[in-house]
């Protein structure tokens, strides 16, 4: 009988922890600040095709962050994190780049790879390697095991066009360098992509931190459906 | 009361006879099911080891378990109260002689496999394929030194040795070659080396195994281990950096 009881206890106990650590998971999942996903807007004159516009900013008072510029108004960001484009379409992307920049770090990033045709477009000149500073990379790549292999990365020029506006914030920006590019989508999948060019601040100086080390910023996922 | 005795202790050795052959069993077909395919000499000496280490572990493995049964159903207390003392074990210098031998024999025998399993991998033909590997949050570039070549996937040309030096833009990495079974830390300022032959074409996974930030789970890469012939053709077709 005293067996009985203890072996009640022990399972019960068990199923209570198990269900709190549940409970846990779900509420800090919950807690994960989520963004409204940029939809692709199809286009009305050619078929399985749709457009995307996004931008990188000198700030978060522009985009997705709101007037205030969220809690960092002062980090960089790209106006969108969460993308959804539908399957087996032609994407059309535009990026308004209003950021300045600097060397980058990894020559690599300076190619244009993935998109249609292999080249993209700035400011209406047709590139497929940039030279000079950049501002920010848009790099796209699979999630292990998703089994669909993809990988885009567009470079994108520092704005130089008028440098840094005296003033951020909305309307302050300076003209964008305007990079489009198209690519073409499979089959369902989500994609991750990030900024290659170390833009964010860090304690250890090396550009990787706040907000390139922060969800909603530099970095955003790309759910094909 | 001899009688059960000898019973049991008959028992007990059925058990760790059959656990045994259990263990070596799954030693010998499980690895194969269960390791990521193995493409290169390092890849074919680690699933080797791991065959056998656990034929070596079987015994033992299973003397523990058949042990734990045979104490669980004949020396078992089943009273309510604290139980008396136990008799002091007496000592068996033939078991203990027995058991201090096959251990030794069995240690000394995976340290000597080990260690020449570890100068196995570090040794080099001295004419390497050299490739620069690069991590930086989260992703991974490869550059062939010599060339103007620098990609996001990984080609390497079988039954040639490679030579990966590995360094980090930003965090601490870890290069892992799933399946050449080699890996290595990517720090930054530093470049650590290892080598690896590639033996059997096909497509094989990078991936990260050091945490290294907000999207290290996403850090994974995919390479080709293609003939000579195309790899010299993949190297012409890379367009040439500016």
């Amino acid at each position: 009988m005293v067996r009985s009881k203890g072996l009640g206890v022990a399972v019960a106990s068990v199923l209570i922890g198990g269900g709190v650590l549940a409970l846990a998971g779900f509420a800090l999942a919950s807690a994960t600040p989520h963004q409204t996903a940029l939809q692709c807007v199809e286009s009305t004159t050619k078929a399985h095709t749709c457009s995307l516009t996004l931008a990188t900013y000198p700030d978060s008072l522009e985009g997705v962050h709101g007037s205030s510029g969220g809690p960092h108004p002062d980090w960089v960001t790209y106006s969108n994190d969460n993308i959804d484009v539908p399957a087996n379409t032609t994407v059309d992307v535009t990026i308004n780049q209003y950021d300045t920049g600097g060397e980058p770090n990894n020559p690599a990033f300076l190619d244009v790879i993935g998109t249609n045709g292999g080249f993209d477009t700035v400011n209406g000149v047709k590139t497929t390697h940039v030279t000079g500073q950049i501002g920010h990379t848009w790099t796209l790549h699979a999630i292990p095991g998703n089994g669909k292999y993809l990988w885009i990365s567009i470079p994108l020029p520092a704005d130089n066009a008028s440098k840094m506006p005296v003033k951020l914030g909305i309307g302050a920006y300076p003209k964008p360098e305007v990079v489009k590019f198209s690519f073409t989508t499979g089959g369902a999948a989500v994609y991750e992509w990030n900024c290659e060019f170390p833009c964010g601040g860090s304690r250890l100086g090396n550009g990787f931190g706040e907000a390139m080390s922060s969800f909603g910023y530099m970095s955003g996922t790309l759910t094909v459906q | 009361m001899a009688t059960s005795s000898k019973s049991s202790l008959r028992l007990f050795f059925w058990t760790w006879g059959i656990l045994t052959v259990v263990f070596v069993l799954i030693g010998i077909f499980i690895p194969h099911r269960y390791m990521p395919g193995v493409m290169s000499n390092d890849a074919n000496l680690a699933l080797t080891t791991t065959i056998l280490f656990t034929i070596c572990a079987a015994p033992v493995a299973a003397g523990v378990y058949a042990g734990a049964i045979h104490i669980l159903k004949h020396h078992r207390y089943r009273g309510d109260d604290v139980p008396p003392a136990a008799p002091p074990i007496r000592e068996n210098t033939k078991l203990l002689v027995t058991w201090l031998t096959a251990s030794t024999v069995l240690t000394v025998f995976v340290l000597v496999w080990g260690l020449g399993a570890l100068a196995a991998e570090n040794s080099t033909s001295g004419n390497p394929l050299v490739v620069d590997v690069t991590g930086q949050q989260w992703v991974w570039t490869f550059s062939y030194p010599g060339t103007q070549v620098v990609s996001n996937e990984l080609y390497v040309p079988d039954n040639r040795e490679v030579e990966f030096r590995v360094t980090s833009e930003d965090v601490t990495h870890g290069f892992w070659v799933v399946n050449f079974g080699v890996q290595v830390d990517a720090n930054p300022g530093v470049w650590t080396t290892i080598h690896t032959t590639p033996d059997k074409l096909g497509t094989i996974e990078i991936r990260c195994e050091q945490f290294c930030g907000l999207n290290h789970a996403f850090m994974d890469a995919i390479g080709h281990v293609v003939t000579p012939k195309q790899f010299s053709a993949w190297l012409a077709s890379q367009p040439a950096r500016v």
